[in-house]
């Protein structure tokens, strides 16, 4: 049994959904007549509309509650264009109309909601939902008031999709559509960016992610899916009003999702053709009192799912691999004997052998041994609390920085505001002479500064080479409609980015543990996966947080070892916070000691070392001796 | 003081961790009654997790945690503090949007249900040690200072009247002013013989209080003993600072002890290779939060009495290169182009 | 401007007051859990059907409906409380907040398949012409509501202020690991707040109906809108701000229906709320009490 290539599947998908609906509503009509199109028909309409929302949802990790109104905008757009008494227009005017109305009204509703965080937009959808559904959808020279508008069933030349198992096809066909983009959107670096989104908006932006654009992105582009969703619903009921798009079918949609599967494009399209199909299985079964309940169990479903699995059946299925996975290593570790002692101690590989990154569009040549880094009086207040107060200090290029001070000198602050993830209240940052205090922190990552974090800035729930490519975001130099179309140069660059994160993953020993989710790593694989993250972007700046945390004394020297490398043999500059005092010694060209929030010190490692400010900080005294108690 | 005869806390082989890690690989510990413990180790050495055990906030997976003679390993936080378990959280988390005299009140929450009628003397008592915090009954907890807030946090631990009192890395993130006081509280209070469990990344800070010492290393305990008579190049060794020789922590543990403990600097052990000039001076892993020397305090070292050690003055003008050890298993060092060794 | 008549203000402030009271609930929740309960309207509904049953279908007086709904919606809210969102303290808040969405729809569902569509109502406590303020006519229900706001305002600040318990499900807003630390019990902060937003929803919602006259599944969903609105203007971590918030979107709602009367564009209160959300979210998403948003995911 041969398996189809790539290339002649599409082709084969399209010429069955072509023929086969209307070659089965003839043949079969008993079973495959009216009625029976019909439904099917709506679990399709419902199919895009779920796809729609697990854009947002499953993606971008964003809750919407009013979906489906996005669905009427584009149904009714479908109304007023093709309706007799309308523009009556043909029907495939329609489709993009419902599509780009659909993204418009999406931008409107989503731009005051999605630049802040968390459960704004849903508050938003939800009033967004009532006042399409009590105001707007009943203007009635808008949309024909409570009766609504007759849309009619769409006419190619002489012949009228009147049967259902014909319109059917053209259903297929869009939904065909909307899921092959969707394709598109995973498989190229919007998709990517979205999903890094949901997994944390500090990480994604170290990787150069606009976080508030991509949101927003991912809402427009469902509310054009929904449109679509809307203009295909349109024709297949007859008749759009106001009433059909209440408020409880948003809901609907999110149960539809959720149980689907978050992320999860099959599962919502079987999720929400099953929905449609439901009562047809049951109500022959349970008889016509079923009729209603079909909502209260998937509510209860919706519930019961969530507690226990929030992504849903694939969640289910991905745990049961993870759980394999994890047996088989702690079963491998223990043969292996000594089992964590060996994983602590995982060195980080030698370098060399990770790919020469692409050049960054405007990267600027740097001078080894110029000013590369320069930080002037920063300071940072939080709430009454100077957390960083007049730090200044600058890092030459090709040098090895260290920054180091007692657990809640600031350092970490002061990283944050080096990134941009926090704002001071007073001072300037400069790269490379630029200036760059008015930055966001996506920004600053397209200007050459990567960085490390303490918790792992990787996305947890993608897998190691998805963290690959999604570190060469801001190298991904395609625009958003070549990766929609996968036309231009999405392809080729796609490609590039993609050879470049297996030669990574080689470089760092993780043949063959490609696709493993990176959560599922031990600590200290993460942070060997972090650091080559870091390292393919081709910073100028690389900003470490305490990379030697959690590691056994042997570890730490081997770390020493690599970031000796990246000085010399990658030559980039690096910044370290660290608390292992060895390891800075041993490795840092120059040192500035923080002290709550101020620099004591700041120099090349001899002459900081001898500076009596930093002995006596490293001395501990903090009180008078004489103070003490006497003891017995 | 407690009534019970054997120890206020006895952990023993505790497995802990997260998901698929582990963190803690078997940790025993045991603290009797008016000790002061220490818990020291490196960042990810298992510390808060530990104490996160202690407090009931991370499941136990194998071992045993003891408090008082009973078996609290399957006990949640909450009734571990019905029976007297108290906390300083790292961090403080003090509740900022209530006042001080409303988080004292919370403080007392396990109190005020035993017997209500000692709130009142309780919480006078508590003002009288803390009168910075009476002066401030009204004020919004957030509105303070992290050293106020450190005052909070310990005199709300108080409140309850505990039988054992874990402290979270109680200097982390304090000014040098606010850390000196902060020792002057927990000084006093371990006087008044409560039983504490002091987790803690500043060394030198930390011997100054403990009783005995027990260092973490990759969720083990490594070493264990009391104060007195540490092992200091053991110690040392664990924490990877090479050299805890030397004023500061020689002070710490001077002040403590007896005046058998050593403190001159030592001459490097031949089998560290070094790059630079060694000398010592205290290195604790973590820094202590140290104000810039000023000129009066430093006089008054420099009058503390013989017993003491090496007056820090006479430290500060001492030619002061720090130590760099190499590791067991040192990996050769190439000559590096810009190193002036 | 005719639609600022003093009459309108009273009005505004009548219905903005159960709007606050239904914020309150809102709010008291998020503080004790940091999560939006979506449900919580509904459960005012499925409180509205009990006294239905009780009062206009079995005939019951008044106080017995009352009591009906306010004991089942406190059970479903303790029970969501108990079977979800305890079961979820690990779990991301956005997951939480989404098996609320579940419990509305597993509300708003059961009501359509046990009660049907068809509009009912249940009369107002106290029967009578009511009194005349201001020149308004103001019903006796409209007085119970006001005089019950009052009290459920009241009540909940001494309790909150004053008591131990009240103080801990303030802090739990702040820092609930700390609470446990405490020795207070973080799971029965956590049913209070739930168990009494319930409440507080049912309540407000019985008070409400008369003065709208009919209610079927669903009807509280849109009264949850104008309270979703109330706690976003009071800045969603402040009980009085979502009460002050809720009078004002009480007087934006009386003082627009007023002003468009003539207008044939329909369902012009709830456009005007939904620019409202739109407005606070772009000028001050901290709302008029607070200076950041609170981050709520």
């Amino acid at each position: 049994m041969s398996r189809l290539p790539r290339q002649a599947r599409l082709p084969l998908v399209i010429a069955a959904a072509i023929i086969l609906p209307p070659l089965l509503g003839r043949v079969l009509p008993d079973r495959f007549g009216g009625v029976e199109s019909r439904i099917l028909g709506v679990g399709v309409c419902y199919a895009v509309a779920a796809l729609a929302l697990n854009l947002v949802m499953g993606y971008a990790g964003q809750i919407s509650l009013g979906h489906f109104a996005l669905v009427g905008v584009g149904a009714f757009t479908t109304g007023v264009l093709t309706a007799a008494d309308r523009f009556a227009l043909p029907y495939f005017f329609a489709i993009p109309a419902a599509a780009l109305l659909g993204a418009a009204v999406a931008l409107v509703v989503g731009f005051p909601s999605l630049r802040l965080r968390g459960l704004y937009l849903a508050i938003v959808t939800i009033g967004f939902s009532y006042a399409m559904e009590r105001s707007i959808f009943r203007i009635r020279s808008l949309t024909g008031g409570s009766s609504g508008i007759e849309v009619p069933r769409p006419i190619a030349g002489t012949f009228t999709f009147l049967l259902s198992a014909d319109y059917l096809s053209i259903l297929l066909l869009l939904l065909i559509l909307v899921w092959l983009v969707d394709v598109n959107v995973t498989r190229t670096r919007i998709g990517r960016a979205f999903r890094a989104v949901k997994a944390s908006e500090p990480v994604a932006s170290s990787f150069g992610i606009d976080v508030g654009r991509h949101k927003l992105l991912a809402f427009v582009l469902s509310g054009a899916f929904a449109g679509i969703a809307g203009a295909m619903y349109a024709p297949l009921v007859g008749t759009v009003n106001a009433g059909g798009f209440a408020y409880q079918l948003s809901l609907l949609l999110v149960v539809i999702v959720v149980l689907g599967g978050l992320g999860s494009r099959t599962g919502v399209v079987v999720a929400a053709i099953a929905y449609a199909e439901f009562p047809r299985i049951f109500i022959p079964i349970f008889g016509e009192g079923f009729r209603g309940w079909d909502l209260v169990l998937g509510a209860a479903g919706l519930m019961l799912a969530v507690r226990n699995h929030p992504g849903g059946v694939p969640e289910i299925l991905e745990h049961r691999r993870e759980r394999k996975l994890i047996a088989a290593k702690a079963a491998a570790a223990t043969a292996a004997g000594g089992s964590v002692e060996t994983e602590e101690a995982t060195p980080t590989p030698a370098l060399p052998q990770m790919p020469r990154p692409a050049e960054r569009a405007g990267a600027k040549p740097v001078t080894p041994g110029s000013v590369l880094l320069d930080v002037q009086n920063i300071s940072v207040n939080f709430g009454g609390l100077k957390a960083v107060d007049d730090a200044s200090f600058s890092v030459k290029a090709g040098e090895i920085a260290g920054l180091i001070g007692p657990n809640g000198a600031g350092k970490t602050t002061l990283f944050n505001a080096i990134t941009g993830l926090v704002t001071p209240d007073v001072g300037r940052v400069f790269l490379l002479g630029s200036e760059i205090t008015q930055l966001a922190p996506h920004q600053r990552a397209g200007a050459g500064i990567g960085r490390t974090f303490q918790g792992i800035g990787l996305a947890k729930d993608l897998s190691v080479i998805e963290n690959l490519l999604l570190a060469q975001h801001t190298l991904a130099g395609y625009s958003v409609v070549e990766a929609l179309t996968n036309l231009g140069r999405s392809r080729a660059v796609e490609k590039d980015l993609r050879n470049r994160a297996r030669e990574a993953l080689v470089a760092l020993g993780f043949e063959g543990r490609a696709d493993v989710p990176v959560r599922v790593l031990s600590h200290g694989q993460q942070r060997i996966v972090e650091l080559g993250c870091v390292l393919l972007t081709a910073p100028d700046l690389v900003l470490l947080d305490e990379p030697s945390a959690g590691m056994s004394p042997g570890a730490a020297e081997n770390l020493a070892e690599r970031l000796r490398d990246i000085r010399d043999q990658l030559g980039r500059t690096v910044l370290l916070i660290e608390h292992n005092l060895p390891l800075v010694l041993d490795v840092c060209d120059s040192l500035t000691v923080l002290s709550s929030g101020t620099v004591i010190a700041s120099g090349s490692i001899d002459e900081v070392a001898n500076q009596p400010e930093v002995i006596t900080a490293y001395l501990g005294e903090t009180v008078p001796l004489d103070a003490l108690p006497v003891m017995a | 003081m407690s009534e019970a005869k054997g120890p206020v806390l006895q952990v023993d082989a505790v497995t802990a961790g997260f998901g698929a890690t582990t963190v803690l690989h078997g940790v025993d510990l045991t603290v009797q009654p008016g000790d002061v413990a220490g818990v020291f180790g490196l960042n990810g050495a298992g510390k808060s997790v530990t104490m996160k055990v202690l407090a009931g906030l991370v499941p136990v997976r194998t071992g045993r945690v003891s408090f008082l003679g009973e078996d609290v390993t399957k006990r949640s936080p909450e009734d571990r503090v019905a029976m007297g378990m108290a906390h300083v959280p790292q961090g403080r988390q003090v509740f900022a949007g209530l006042s001080v005299e409303q988080n004292l009140r919370l403080g007392a929450y396990t109190l005020r249900r035993r017997d209500k009628g000692r709130y009142a003397g309780v919480l006078s008592g508590v003002f009288d040690r803390f009168p910075m915090l009476a002066e401030r009954r009204t004020q919004i907890a957030g509105t303070m200072s992290g050293g106020q807030q450190a005052s909070l946090a310990v005199a709300r631990s108080l409140m309850s009247e505990p039988k054992l009192v874990l402290v979270d890395e109680p200097s982390a993130g304090l000014s040098p002013m606010a850390v000196q006081v902060l020792f002057g509280t927990l000084r006093e209070v371990a006087a008044t013989g409560v039983t504490m469990v002091l987790v803690e990344q500043n060394v030198a800070f930390g011997l100054q209080l403990v009783d005995n010492v027990n260092v973490l290393q990759v969720g083990r305990v490594v070493y264990r003993g009391p104060v007195a008579g540490l092992d200091q190049e053991a110690l040392a060794g664990y924490l990877g600072i090479g050299r805890l020789l030397g004023t500061g922590v020689s002070a710490s543990l001077a002040g403590r002890a007896p005046a058998s403990v050593e403190s001159n600097p030592v001459a490097p052990t031949p089998r560290r290779r070094t790059r630079r000039v060694v000398d010592v001076t205290a290195s604790p892993k973590k820094m202590a939060s140290a104000p810039v020397r000023k000129a009066a305090s430093a006089k008054k070292k420099a009058a503390a009495p013989v017993r003491k050690a090496a007056s820090p003055k006479k430290m500060a003008s001492a030619p002061a290169k720090i130590a760099v050890p190499a590791k067991a298993g040192a990996t050769t060092r190439k000559a590096t182009k810009k190193r002036s060794s | 401007m005719g639609f600022l008549s003093l009459q309108n203000v009273v009005l505004g402030l009548i219905e903005g007051g159960i709007y606050g009271l239904l914020a309150v609930g809102i709010v008291l929740v998020y503080r004790g859990s940091r999560v939006l309960n979506f449900a919580q309207g509904e459960i005012g509904t499925i409180g509205l059907f009990v006294a239905w049953f009780l009062v206009t279908d079995r005939g019951y007086p008044w106080i017995v409906g009352a009591i009906g709904a306010v004991l089942v919606a406190t059970a479903i809210g303790l029970g969501f409380e108990r079977l979800v969102v305890r079961k979820m303290a690990d779990g991301t808040r956005i997951s939480v907040a989404v098996a609320t969405v579940g419990l509305l729809l597993f509300l708003l569902s059961l009501g359509f398949v046990l009660f049907g569509e068809s509009p009912r109502s249940v009369r107002g406590p106290i029967a009578g012409q009511g009194v005349s303020l201001a020149g308004v006519n103001v019903s006796p229900t409209q007085i119970l509501s006001l005089v019950i706001t009052l009290a459920i305002g009241f009540g909940l600040a001494a309790l909150l202020q004053r008591t131990d318990f009240g103080l801990a499900v303030l802090a739990a807003a702040d820092d609930p690991s700390a609470v446990r630390l405490v020795g207070a019990s973080l799971a029965k902060v956590s049913a209070f707040t739930w168990g009494a937003g319930a409440a507080i929803s049912a309540l407000a919602v019985l008070l409400i109906e008369p003065s709208i006259g009919v209610f079927g599944p669903g009807f509280a969903s849109e009264l949850f809108v104008y309270a979703m609105t109330a706690a976003l203007v009071g800045g969603l971590a402040s009980l009085p701000g979502a009460f002050v918030g809720g009078l004002a979107v009480g007087l934006l709602k009386v003082f627009v229906t007023s002003a468009t009367i003539t207008s044939s564009l329909p369902g012009i209160p709830i456009l005007s709320v939904f620019a409202l959300i739109l407005v606070v979210l772009l000028a001050r998403p901290g709302g008029l009490f607070g200076a950041k948003p609170p981050a709520i995911a």
